[in-house]
């Protein structure tokens, strides 16, 4: 399966949901410590990765976000606080098309507004998540509740104006952009939580990933307790994704360096592990596109593409020599 | 363009008269940076041109998208920083450098002068003050170090003093508030972002030591740590925000120190020594806290103040051992081979600094080059103190005595008098003697050549920075080479190479190399031998290293065209076989010099058949283009041009493993075996063969034929990284857990009894 190697390290990497060979992917010098940044765009091919384009940034990269209405639009999080806009099809000199400065700290999370289209959130360190469109040139508004680092927003699948942010402060908020405060509140570990992600065929579950290396399912209408409690991760889990294809199926990655798969209707919910990153694995993403395709990258500075089930490494590639 | 181009220096950041890597080419930087800002166009939005299905339920959404209310007025606003900023700008290219040189001395003359005296309740030593003028003279009559010095070194310095003058309110150039204001920025990044992440990523440790963790960080990169912009988490650690003030707050006198012991040894050592003392206190003064220099003066200053002052140092230091040991503790070889945790534990050692937005090798100060300088200065010098201790860094590796120091204390708890003797195992006391032996003697009247000496050695650290910055990963050599004073080893490394033992041919080569590092072909043999040896890193700097002495080789251009096939860096590998054609006197003619700047795959692949129609019996063509059609991924292609240069060259061993690795990579498993099969009875012991075998088994599914072929590779090249990465993957596939441990700790006696072949 096809690996990329990069000039930064990973941050982020998310499918296109337009074309199914088609990624993004943002990355950061320095581990993101310090330093440029720089937003890939990748196309794969049956054995290769190539990359038609890519954008430069002033600081690291922490998220990006494909927009779910133009195909040739992307959105960036950045650690100067700005979330930047991206046309694919406009000349460099163009790009970016929008510079948004709202933020005062690092912007770690985006996500598009799959139900709308219109809009997208943003979650950063100076602990909000702003709402914007991309017809304005202000956030629409800011949600502003959280006591620490956000680190993490998604939208609800179903609901156009429900989201769920995850932060520092060791709550994930449920929030409905027309009302004035957050709708719920879960005090979902006993550390920092860094991820969280709806359920794509069930609109009232919700998976966290925290510092203290366990996955946790929340249904929202009764979240005194977890649905279930996934643990296997050594480190800090860092990024959970919903299948796509399947209700239950969760993918993750974590500063274990680790990937892994969960099924959280199994009693032994460890579906698969893939130990291809040799750093911290940060990034993760699964193919709407195509079934099973699943992306990762970290601070081993590559993209990895396979095939769920199949090994990542597949053919580490013959040296010539 | 924008911000990246200056920030990595375009030539439009160019301030007069200095480098990009100065404090004020990187607040030009900034400007320019955020003036670019307001240039950037607002440009309408594509509307919903969608190519894929889209079903907008907001399809007016779009139609607003041209006009923009209000953002003028957000423009506005965010310009109005950068027109303060400017302003400074204008001021500043207005200034000349005799302006300069005076800020310079008033930041530099009360660290170096009184303020280290008064701490010690005498006045100034007369010796000490003679250095002081000469050396100040030296700063006066070459403004340069400012601007041009070791930069991350001069930066901090700079900065550290400016806060600290701004602090007490001592008047200072108002010039200089926006290069605070830049380096505040970069400064807040990394002692932000570190301590954020760190809590991120030391979840299984105490609040002590991720604490302990950042502020090692911060402490060797000089960045305050006095508050944190992002603080603790609120409520939930309270014995934390204790801890932070304990280490932060009252200063008390540290009497507990596990390592006492020997640091009350070796200040009476160096009670004898006051001079010495000195000179170091005002060395390390000018010159900051990096380096041993650093770790040199936190011991002198426990010594000359332990019960007065610096527990701050105290702390770091403690930190620094503290983190040093957690590190080493930690068995999971994934974890030992972070480059992450490696790249945090080089800045905690200082041994990487900060200078403008990058981070760089500390090379200036590291302890080898300036003790090897050092030396240099006084060859004449009887015991060769400066020697003993480069040897002692080398035979310790990079983590030197922290590692040890680390293994020391588990082995004996707090016994410290085993490690006192360990300490004075490394001349430690010969130092110190002769130290202050050398510093006499300079302070008598040759403190000129000194002076000297060092100009050279800042001129010399420019050349070797800018080397360095062209070459990636430098070339890493072994620990105790016994072919070192060998008196031939070249030769003695070609015969081993040639009989195929090949990592005794690497420590005859590096021999070789270490004795005349000029040698491209000593440099070629032993990059080919790492090739071999399958270690591409080492292989690719020791190809490097041929290529800065001799840029024409054909051999080493292809060598490292195929190198960065391998790590798939297709620009890279582009640039060297295209050198190839360039530097080739058949070929030579057909690549245009002006075309190396940007080179296209078709351009390069199309001159090199050009090449092939010309000398169709050219095995070599016929090679690179099965490199080249590696790069491109037109595996049948590549195999054809490999499979036409064996025809010419059918006992090329390297070429029949180029065939197998293309045949893997276009997924015909078994012929890539039958070719490798050929290259191993060409060359037994050739061990990418072996490994690249394992692979093929591995891809077949067959992990336990795989497993033996990398035991196999191993047991020849223990020290081949990437193969014990794949036998790890192999043993998980092949549900052999149980050997999972003997893997890791990488035992091949254990694994060759259970994996014959």
């Amino acid at each position: 399966m096809p690996r990329l190697k990069l000039p930064f390290h990973g941050y982020t990497v998310k499918f296109s949901p337009f074309y199914e060979h088609r990624l993004a992917v943002g990355t950061s010098q320095n581990f993101g410590i310090l330093g440029n940044g720089r937003v890939h765009i990748l196309d794969l091919a049956a054995t290769n990765i190539s990359e038609p384009l890519s954008f430069d940034t002033a600081d690291g990269v922490y998220d990006v976000s494909w927009s779910e209405s133009n195909d040739n639009l992307l959105i960036s999080g950045t650690g100067d606080g700005s979330v930047k806009i991206w046309d694919l099809a406009a000349p460099p000199s163009a790009n970016p098309l929008r510079s948004l400065h709202e933020h005062s700290r690092e912007v770690h999370s985006l996500d598009y507004n799959p139900v709308r289209r219109d809009s997208f959130i943003s979650a950063a360190w100076d602990d909000t998540v702003k709402l914007w469109t991309l017809d304005r040139p202000a956030s629409v508004r800011t949600f502003k509740e959280h006591a620490y680092c956000v680190y993490s927003a998604a939208w609800n699948p179903r609901h156009a104006d429900v989201f769920a942010s995850a932060s520092g402060d060791c709550t994930v908020r449920v929030w409905d952009v027309r009302e004035p405060a957050s709708t719920i509140i879960i005090p979902g570990h006993e550390f920092e939580i860094l991820t969280c992600d709806w359920n794509k065929y069930n609109d009232c579950v919700i998976a966290t990933g925290s510092v203290d290396k366990s996955i946790r399912v929340w249904d929202v209408r009764s979240y005194r307790v977890p649905i279930c409690v996934m643990n296997g991760h050594g480190y800090a889990v860092r990024k959970v994704r919903f299948s796509p294809h399947h209700g239950s199926f969760i993918a993750s990655c974590s500063y274990d360096m680790s990937v892994c798969c969960w099924d959280y209707q199994l009693e032994d919910a460890l579906v698969s592990r893939y130990e291809h990153h040799t750093e911290f694995a940060v990034g993760l993403d699964m193919s709407v596109l195509v079934e099973g395709l699943l992306a990762s990258t970290g601070w081993d500075q590559l993209v990895y593409v396979w095939q769920h089930g199949s090994d990542p490494m597949a053919g580490p590639p013959p040296m010539m020599g | 363009m924008g911000l990246f181009d200056l920030v990595t220096g375009g030539a439009a950041c160019a301030v007069p008269g200095s480098s990009s890597s100065n404090p004020l080419g990187a607040l030009a930087n900034s400007l320019l940076g955020s003036s670019s800002k307001t240039q950037e166009r607002l440009n309408e939005l594509p509307g919903t041109a969608v190519t894929a299905p889209s079903t907008s339920l907001y399809p007016g959404g779009d139609n607003q998208l041209s006009t923009l209310p209000g953002f003028e007025n957000e423009e506005q606003e965010l310009r109005r920083p950068d027109a303060q900023a400017s302003e400074f700008l204008r001021g500043f290219r207005g200034a000349d450098h005799g302006g300069f040189s005076d800020a310079w001395n008033e930041i530099q003359r009360p660290q170096v002068g009184p303020r280290d005296p008064a701490l010690r309740g005498a006045p100034l030593p007369l010796p000490y003050a003679e250095f002081d003028r000469v050396y100040e003279n030296g700063f006066q009559s070459q403004p340069q170090p400012m601007l041009d010095g070791p930069p991350g070194m001069v930066l901090s310095n700079f900065l550290h003093s400016f806060m600290r003058s701004s602090s007490t309110g001592v008047p200072f150039g108002p010039a200089m508030l926006p290069a605070l204001g830049l380096s505040e920025r970069d400064k807040l990044c990394i002692r932000d972002r570190s301590s954020i992440m760190a809590r991120h990523f030391f979840a299984d440790k105490s609040e002590e030591f991720i604490n302990a963790q950042v502020n090692t960080l911060l402490h060797s990169l000089d960045i305050d740590s006095d508050f944190r912009a992002k603080g603790p988490i609120p409520g939930r650690y309270p014995e934390l925000e204790e801890y932070w003030n304990e280490s932060q707050g009252a200063i008390q006198p540290v009497v507990h120190n596990p390592a006492n012991g020997w640091i009350n040894e070796f200040s009476q050592q160096k009670s004898l020594h006051n001079d010495s003392e000195a000179w170091v206190h005002m060395f390390e003064q000018q010159h900051g806290a990096n380096g041993w220099a650093s770790e040199f003066q936190q011991e002198q200053s426990q010594m000359t103040s332990m019960n007065q002052i610096n527990s701050a140092n105290m702390v770091a230091m403690e930190q620094t051992r503290m983190l040093a040991h957690t590190l080493s503790q930690n068995n999971n070889p994934k974890f030992q081979n972070s480059k992450f945790l490696q790249f945090v534990s080089k800045m905690s050692r200082g041994e990487l600094i900060v200078d403008d937005n990058q981070i760089k090798p500390a090379g200036a100060f590291s302890s080898v080059d300036w003790a090897e300088e050092y030396q240099q200065q006084h060859k004449g010098a009887p015991t060769s103190w400066a020697n003993e201790f480069t040897q002692n860094e080398l035979s310790h590796g990079t983590n030197g005595w922290a590692k040890e120091f680390s293994a020391e204390r588990e082995l004996h708890g707090s016994v410290d008098d085993q490690w006192v003797n360990e300490f004075s195992k490394l001349n430690v006391n010969d130092w110190a003697e002769e130290f202050g032996h050398q510093v006499g003697k300079g302070v008598a009247g040759e403190s000129s050549d000194w002076l000297d000496g060092y100009n050279e050695y800042l001129s010399e650290q420019q050349v070797v920075k800018q080397r360095s910055n062209s070459s990636r990963g430098g070339y890493v050599f072994s620990d105790m080479n016994p072919y070192v004073g060998h008196p031939e080893p070249l030769k003695e490394g070609h015969e081993l190479f040639r009989k195929g033992l090949l990592s005794e041919a690497v420590l005859a080569l590096e021999a070789e190399v270490m004795k005349n590092p000029e040698n491209a072909e000593g440099w070629r043999l032993l990059g080919i031998t790492h090739a071999e040896n399958d270690d591409d890193q080492q292989a690719i700097a020791s190809m490097m290293r041929a290529h800065e002495v001799d840029p024409t080789n054909l051999e080493v251009l292809l060598a490292l065209g195929v190198s960065h096939t391998n790590e798939l860096e297709q620009a890279e590998a582009l640039k060297y076989l295209y050198g190839w054609l360039q530097h080739h006197p058949k070929y030579g003619t057909l690549a245009p010099p002006e075309q190396s700047d940007s080179l296209f795959f078709a351009d390069v692949a199309g001159l090199f058949n050009e090449a092939a129609r010309l000398s169709p019996d050219d095995a070599d063509v016929h090679i690179v283009l099965g490199v080249l059609y590696n790069l491109s991924r037109e595996f049948d292609s590549a195999i054809k041009s490999f499979q036409n240069a064996l025809k010419l060259k059918p006992r090329d061993y390297s070429l029949w493993n180029k065939l197998g690795a293309t045949q893997a990579n276009s997924v015909q498993s078994a012929d890539a075996l039958l070719a490798y099969q050929q290259a191993l009875d060409l060359k037994p012991n050739y061990v990418r063969a072996w490994a690249n075998m394992g692979i093929s088994f591995a891809n077949q599914g067959l992990y336990e034929d795989s497993i033996r072929y990398y035991v196999r590779a191993l047991a020849m090249n223990p020290k081949a990284d990437n193969a014990w990465q794949y036998l790890r993957i192999s043993l998980s596939c092949a549900s052999r857990n149980d050997m999972l441990e003997a893997c890791d700790s990488r035992n091949l006696d254990v694994l060759q009894r259970e994996f014959p072949l």
